[in-house]
């Protein structure tokens, strides 16, 4: 549905975006992860057909960019970052202005617009003025604006950003429906496990390059074999360190009060091992696991990393 | 065929709330009092005394009605248009414009049509004023349409430089102080031209010819109005300065006359501004 080759964006000597490429099949969820600055929204505003892309290439259901940007964008919705609404105009009046930007024909508007606003959930909010809806509301309808054509493809950019928890969870419930629906997304957010919980695959982008891209499943899965280990002591903590500093399948740890989080690298059985060597050295031991590793911490883990890794896919 | 829907969307925003009527209101409150005040000075003044009539008192009645509604229209325009792109960035919504098939054209055609649709609501609710002026006779029929046309003309001359100015100035404050300053450069400083080039320059003291006058004020608005009321203005008024200038020192019959060369030049620059105001939002050209 989008190919993305070797995308380019060069503002003067600094580089937005650098070689990026990526593919999202129909029907997929694309999460889009970076930090702030890290090049998502110059990307989806080049998507978008916003902004002109220095050099590299573009295409939506088969369209090039370049080649027939009208056609493109009418495969594309797009809610923005940061966005405005025409506070003096009702619900109802904002989707019609907005139906007949995208050319729909005025005997289709209604229905087009009732079943939007029934989706995104402001079917009793429909004879209110935009100004008087809430955040989360204008973010709502801002997300049926952008459906209005049906298009291919949707491109969200950090759809759920300054909401409240509530706005949240109701932005979120939106996004599963679309998703049931079987729409192709790129959204980008910083809410990493909703997104984890949300996409088909993910990208992670540092410094305007794709760090990791791949599947869920598989960026957990490449960082899985390195696992952390949190084990809690009563007393003794410093035999603890010089006990796991002995060990061959730690790689490096970090010291707090009670506990040690230390990077294990081996096999279920040097787990075993290490636990055995410690209680038979008389280390007060309260707890000894795992940390699960979410999204969030993968998300982490490869920016301190630099941005070295390969794609995971 | 569909109606732009930035045109049906302006009109009924900008008809909501209170401004509207407040615009209205003032336009016609302030040629009201110019009327009023005219008559009341032209018969305390009268050399006949009060209560006689005096056709002239009409026909320059008339002339300084359209006089000042020109001028209202050159200062009301600017503040209509200067925000007409910039008020979308500043308000986040030209994006949401931007990312559809919809054109740019359209969305700046759009914009200044709704403003010469407010002028000209302007001008037509004005029309009962003016009609005070043809209980007096004097005034065709055709006299008044010309003013109108030209009245229309000259407001999408400047629609289209506050719009283009909105295209290239992030602040809407900026692109309406541009467009003051476009038609103050058009209307004085082209009449400075004039003098400083025949008086200072040549030491001409005589009336200049009239293809004289249109080459150095053929964008000046004052310059085709002076045509548009010569047959309604009477020798030796104050509006006479006015026909002088769209005749210059000919004692034949112009052709080709002041407020063409005008309108042409108005049309000519605005067809210019659209498209390249049309240009200059293209986010992807």
């Amino acid at each position: 549905m989008l190919v993305i080759k070797d995308l380019v964006k060069n503002y003067g000597k600094f580089k937005a975006v650098d070689n990026l490429s990526l593919n999202i099949g129909k029907g997929h969820i694309y999460g889009f992860v970076g930090a702030n600055g890290a090049g998502k929204t110059t990307t989806m505003r080049i998507v978008s057909g916003l902004l002109k892309a220095t050099s590299g290439y573009v295409e939506v259901a088969g369209i090039d960019i370049r080649k027939n940007p009208i056609l493109f964008k009418k495969k594309i919705g797009y809610m923005p970052d940061f966005f405005g609404v025409y506070d003096d105009l009702k619900v109802t009046e904002y989707m019609d202005f907005y139906s007949g930007i995208y050319g729909v024909a005025k005997s289709d508007r209604k229905a087009i617009c009732d079943q939007l606003l029934e989706l995104v959930n402001l079917t009793d909010k429909k004879d209110f003025y935009v100004d008087n809806l809430s955040r989360g509301m204008k973010q709502r309808l801002c997300l049926a604006r952008s459906l209005i054509h049906n298009p291919d493809l949707l491109i969200l950019d950090e759809p759920a950003s300054g909401l409240d928890p509530r706005a949240r969870i109701e932005m979120k419930e939106v996004l599963k429906g679309l998703r049931d629906m079987g729409k192709t997304i790129l959204i980008s957010s910083h809410i990493l496990p909703e997104l984890a919980e949300l996409c088909t695959s993910i990208g992670i982008i540092e410094h305007g390059k794709m760090v990791v891209s791949g599947t869920v499943a598989e960026i957990m899965a490449k960082v899985s074999s390195k696992k952390t280990l949190r084990i809690k002591v009563l007393e003794d903590i410093a035999v603890l360190e010089k006990f796991l500093k002995e060990q061959p399948s730690i790689n490096s740890m970090s010291v707090h009060n009670d506990y040690i989080d230390a990077e294990f690298t081996g096999e279920n059985k040097d787990m075993v091992e290490i636990l055995k060597g410690a209680i038979t050295k008389g280390i007060p031991i309260i707890s000894f696991n795992e940390v699960d590793r979410n999204l969030e911490s993968v998300f982490i883990n490869l920016i301190t990393e630099g941005g070295g890794d390969k794609n995971a896919s | 065929m569909q109606v732009n829907p930035v045109i049906e969307k302006e009109l009924k925003t900008k008809m909501r709330g209170w401004k509207a009527p407040a615009l209205i209101s003032i336009y016609l409150g302030f040629l009201l009092t110019v009327i009023v005040l005219y008559f009341l000075f032209n018969n305390q003044m009268s050399y006949y005394g009060q209560g006689v009539f005096n056709p002239r008192v009409a026909l320059n009645a008339y002339n300084t009605l359209a006089f000042f509604q020109l001028l209202l229209i050159l200062f009301i325009t600017p503040v209509l248009t200067g925000g007409s792109i910039s008020s979308e960035r500043e308000r986040q919504t030209l994006d949401l414009l931007l990312c559809t098939d919809f054109s740019t054209f359209k969305i700046i055609t759009g914009k200044i049509i709704v403003s010469i649709a407010h002028v000209m609501l302007l001008i037509t609710a004005s029309l009962p004023i003016l009609g005070l002026v043809f209980l007096y006779g004097g005034i065709d029929l055709f006299d008044i349409l010309l003013l109108f046309f030209f009245y229309i003309v000259v407001a999408i001359m400047v629609a289209s430089f506050g719009t283009f100015y909105s295209t290239v100035f992030k602040k809407t404050i900026i692109s309406i102080v541009a467009t003051y300053l476009t038609i103050f450069i058009f209307s004085a400083v082209t009449a400075v031209a004039l003098v400083v080039f025949y008086v200072l320059i040549l030491n001409d003291h005589g009336t200049p010819s009239y293809s004289e006058f249109a080459t150095f004020l053929f964008s000046n608005p004052f310059f085709g109005f002076g045509s548009i009321i010569e047959n309604t203005t009477t020798r030796h008024s104050f509006f006479d300065i006015f026909t002088t200038l769209a005749t210059g020192d000919s004692t034949e019959k112009i052709i080709i006359k002041s407020w063409m060369i005008n309108s042409a030049f108005n049309i000519a620059v605005s067809s210019l501004l659209i498209f390249i105001s049309a240009r200059r939002i293209k986010p992807v050209k």
